[in-house]
């Protein structure tokens, strides 16, 4: 009889330890960051001259671009063309710039380059694949003729707009 | 001349990276409690530790300034703080907005922070 009992309840208790199915969900959207890998450093090569190249003693900024699906976004950047911060100045500024991928996370981003469309200080990159894109911006100002730049802060922005398409 | 090499290279150091984020990228109007206005919700998020004003603008597609309506146009969020902001348009400009747009803001006197200036567009 005390068998009985134990097989019944042996029996009763495996039947309540049923397997119950435990989802998992997710939700992909698609997403864009923009992240300051480098800030960028003037270097003052000459008097009249402010440039980002290390050659001449600078640092080029990196902005890295994140989207998480591919043709949903534009890259657009652009090289200052003012400063946001300087000393008064009463001579004419010459500015220049460019924008070139210095690195990706994907191979399908090697056209990103060849495809860029310039205009003006803006560069556009149509992001069409999935992953991390990284942009170098070159950056220099020249000073009047042969001017020396009054001494003081100089500080001048990148923009980095990431545009749903 | 030092006083100038000092000060730039002050005024742009090497940063880590940080980001900002705004979603979602195709947003949705919906009615909203008043009448003729319609009403979504955007999310910023701000990875950016020199950065903690962003600017919220409404465009259409050649880039005009659309008018809207929310708590606030300039958002105040701190390092890795999220916000959700609610942005209310006439339901007549509906047809015409193109971009919900955040650019992030610095002070003047964090101008020389980063020296990049993020921004990021949803499309409606």
């Amino acid at each position: 009889m005390l068998r009985l009992f134990a097989a019944l309840a042996v029996a009763v208790v495996g039947t309540t330890a049923n397997a119950e199915s435990v989802p998992i969900t997710g939700n992909v959207a698609s997403k864009c960051s923009i992240y300051t890998s480098v800030a960028g450093v003037y270097g003052n090569p000459a008097p009249d001259q402010l440039d980002t190249d290390p050659v001449k003693g600078g640092v080029d900024p990196v902005v890295r671009f994140d989207v998480t699906a591919a043709d949903y976004y534009i890259a657009k950047i652009s090289w200052p063309n003012s400063f946001a911060t300087s000393p008064s100045l009463d001579d004419a500024l010459a500015w220049d710039g460019e924008v070139t991928v210095s690195q990706t996370s994907d191979t399908g981003m090697a056209g990103y380059e060849a495809a860029k469309v310039e205009y003006d200080n803006i560069t556009e990159y149509d992001l069409t694949v999935a992953g991390s894109t990284w942009f170098q911006i070159e950056s220099s100002v020249d000073y009047g003729y042969g001017k020396s730049f009054p001494g003081g802060e100089y500080a001048a922005n990148v923009t980095a707009e990431c545009i749903a398409s | 001349m030092k006083t100038l090499l000092t000060a730039v290279v002050a005024a742009l150091m090497a940063t880590t990276a940080y980001a900002h984020e705004w979603t979602p990228t195709y947003p949705k109007f919906e009615p909203s409690f008043i009448e003729d206005i319609v009403v979504t919700t955007m999310t910023l998020f701000n990875k950016r530790s020199d950065v903690e004003y962003y600017e919220i603008t409404v465009h259409d597609a050649d880039w005009n300034l659309v008018p809207f309506a929310s708590a606030t146009k300039l958002v105040y969020i701190p390092y890795l703080g999220k916000e959700s902001v609610e942005i209310y348009i006439r339901e007549a400009d509906c047809d015409r907005i193109e971009y919900i747009c955040t650019t992030s803001k610095q002070l003047l006197l964090d101008a020389p922070s980063s020296g990049i200036d993020s921004r990021i567009c949803s499309k409606v």
